[in-house]
């Protein structure tokens, strides 16, 4: 264990990896600065730069990119009053009143420090329940990872979007969509309709690019503001980071910034909610334990420092199932997952037994791209202002060129690019009849995985009542249908609510 | 029962569409999954897990066609709301239009007359006319064609398409 603690160290702290770190957490903190430019999509577009890299460089980067991209956010949050990702919703609540009352140095570096310590409590808890689950994974039989997969989909679809039905037609379409190609057991070919374009399946980061860059990027240009402007008008004021009264601000009230973070650490766990979800859960907590909860929304320092940990510790979280489980529960750790499956290591529970050195080097990596966005951040507050002044017109032409360079380069395939142009343009039409890609996306990583343990829990039994009789598979069935029903629960309440508002507004 | 208007039934007519078409297709998945041959090897074939998908799908598309009518009745639309609805997104389709043709043209004509083609023409189309906005899109059209067409060949051994004429 120390070996490969050491490895990892060694490995993550030479000069280039550091310094390729450094430009990646730069470039993530950019991307999400740019409204309309996701962390997904800077992750996608990193993994091809990433290939020629030995694998715990090339993670180190993608991760540099992940956790730089969950603070860039703030930085059109507070300077703009636009979220730069869904993550920094709440941030604009309170960060931009506050630059606006002439702190905007202020309420950047309190959204950094608070990410910062977001990222490191997430990683410590990280570091802390991961092995122990992936040992206890190790120990599922196939009916148990069915369940799982059962459980994550429908977790998915329940969360994501504003229709539970929908939601699962996108989940079991991304399943569909996996079983084109070779069947993962036997290796027969399905659907293939006799076209070679289909023969080897379609690659899952075809999907993911064409379904959640390209459809976000063309939705970027229906917006009535045009494409001239980014934004609004840019705040402008004290730019100077305040740094030891935001550091006496946070660390004296400890409370707000532990409980935001380990609220996106639980979050970032369960898949299918991500940073979103948890920077507006945070902030409501925040809120409701307040004494003075009236000054939130009017530049209140707790209100920024609950959404920027409550999403930034959302990375530690999020990769608990992905390290332990093998699942991602984000398009962005889907990505992950690729990267480290492209240099022929197989991503689940075993992971962190065989390659206990880059599960290391992940957790190293993630602590070290914390300190670089703290440091990155507060050093080129000023630079970021220019950035956020880049015209649409610009980003997203440019970016849908980068989408057909990362499509190409995965395979060197010039059919994956007119996939690419098939999959964006149905990505973009589900987008406006209200599908949610995320199930799409997820399930097409999560189908193989599904139908291989199907298939080999009845090769082993041909019993199937052992999916409701073993107690974790029916445990984890159960939770799926609890989910369902819930879902359903709560939708029929907003429903009735709404009607009740609706009858007693006059007319 | 709550009616929708014409106009905000638009969405719920086209979501109707959708469910069909996406059910027609998945019954017919269905139904090419049910003839790949069984396996001697093992109870389940190769065919029976995207049946179960396929068959999924259509059963979740017909619940979803019940659960509107139920709510809303049979959402009606009119096809100038339609027409506008398209107008309204004509820059998309553009968009979208000249990304195909892109991607269509990358092959033939290669990585960096067509990129460098698609962005000027991109640029051009959604940016304002001023001279400075023709130069911008000129030099961006330039250094993001050739610069990721170096790098990744230069950089990464990645040799991105070159023309074949």
């Amino acid at each position: 264990m120390t070996d490969a603690f050491l490895i990892a160290l060694g490995g993550v702290t030479e000069p280039y990896t550091l310094l390729l770190m450094a430009v990646a957490t730069f470039a993530g903190i950019v991307a999400a600065a740019i409204p309309g430019f996701t962390i997904t999509m800077a992750i996608v577009l990193t993994l091809p730069l990433t290939f020629a890299m030995p694998p715990m460089q090339g993670i180190a980067v993608m991760l540099s990119v992940y956790v730089g991209g969950l603070s860039g956010g703030l930085f059109s949050a507070a300077l703009l009053g636009i979220p730069g990702t869904p993550s920094s919703v709440a941030t604009t609540f309170d960060a931009f009143p506050m630059a606006r009352q002439g702190n905007p140095g202020k309420a950047l570096s309190l959204g950094l420090f608070a990410s910062f310590i977001g990222s490191i409590i997430s990683i410590i808890v990280l570091i802390v329940a991961a092995p122990p689950l992936a040992l206890l994974a190790v120990k599922l039989g196939p009916w148990e990872y069915f369940a799982l997969i059962v459980f994550a989909l429908t977790i998915i679809a329940s969360l994501v979007g504003d229709s539970l039905i929908r939601g699962l037609i996108a989940g079991l379409i991304g399943i569909g969509i996996a079983t084109i190609g070779p069947d993962p057991l036997m290796g027969r070919e399905r659907f293939t309709f006799g076209y070679e374009i289909l023969t080897a399946g379609v690659p899952f980061l075809v999907v993911l690019i064409g379904m959640y860059a390209m459809s976000q990027l063309l939705s970027e240009l229906e917006s009535k503001g045009g494409t001239n402007q980014s934004s609004g008008t840019l705040i402008s004021g004290d730019m100077r980071p305040h740094l030891l009264q935001t550091v006496k601000d946070i660390i004296l009230k400890p409370v707000n910034v532990i409980r935001s973070s380990l609220i996106g650490v639980f979050i970032g766990a369960v898949p299918g909610a991500g940073s979103s979800i948890s920077n507006l859960l945070a902030y409501d907590q925040a809120k409701r334990a307040s004494k003075h909860p009236e000054t939130f929304g009017k530049g209140e320092p707790q209100g920024v420092v609950a959404s920027e940990s409550g999403n930034s510790s959302t990375v530690g979280g999020s990769m608990i199932p992905l390290i332990a489980l093998g699942i991602p529960g984000s398009p962005a750790d889907a990505v992950l997952m690729a990267a480290i499956m492209v240099h022929g290591i197989s991503i689940g529970p075993r992971l962190i037994l065989d390659y206990p050195d880059l599960v290391y080097s992940m957790f190293i990596a993630m602590a070290i791209a914390s300190i670089f966005m703290l440091f990155i951040g507060v050093i080129l507050m000023r630079a970021f202002l220019r950035l956020l002044n880049v015209p649409k017109y610009i980003v997203v032409p440019v970016v849908l060129a980068c989408c057909a360079i990362g499509t190409y380069t995965l395979n060197n395939r010039l059919s994956d690019l007119y996939l690419l142009a098939c999959i964006g343009t149905v990505g973009y039409l589900l987008k406006k009849l209200d599908y949610p890609l995320a199930p799409l996306v997820l399930g097409v990583v999560l189908g193989p995985i599904a139908e291989t343990n199907l298939r080999r829990a009845f090769q082993t039994s041909a019993d199937w009542t052992l999916f409701f009789t073993r107690p974790i598979s029916a445990l984890l069935l159960a939770l799926a249908v609890i989910s369902i029903v819930y879902s359903i629960y709560s939708y029929m309440k907003q429903r009735r609510l709404l009607a009740q508002r609706l009858g007693a507004t006059p007319e | 029962m709550e009616r929708r208007s014409s106009e905000a039934a638009l969405i719920p007519v086209l979501q109707m569409l959708s469910y069909l078409v996406i059910s027609l297709g998945a019954l017919f998945m269905a139904f090419k999954a049910g003839s790949l041959p069984a396996s001697r090897w093992e109870p389940m074939s190769a065919g029976t897990f995207p049946q179960i998908i396929f068959f999924s799908i259509a059963a979740l598309c017909g619940l979803a066609v019940i659960a509107e009518i139920v709510k809303h009745g049979l959402p009606r639309t009119s096809l100038k709301h339609a027409w506008h609805k398209l107008i309204a997104l004509k820059t998309v389709i553009i968009n979208l239009v000249l990304f195909i043709a892109y991607m269509i043209a990358m092959p033939v004509a290669g990585f960096i007359v067509s990129t460098f083609t698609y962005l000027l023409i991109a640029q051009l189309y959604l940016a304002p006319r001023q001279l400075i906005t023709l130069l911008i899109a000129v030099a961006v059209a330039i250094l993001f064609s050739a610069g990721p067409y170096y790098l990744f060949s230069e950089v990464f051994s990645i040799y991105l398409p070159r023309a074949r004429w």
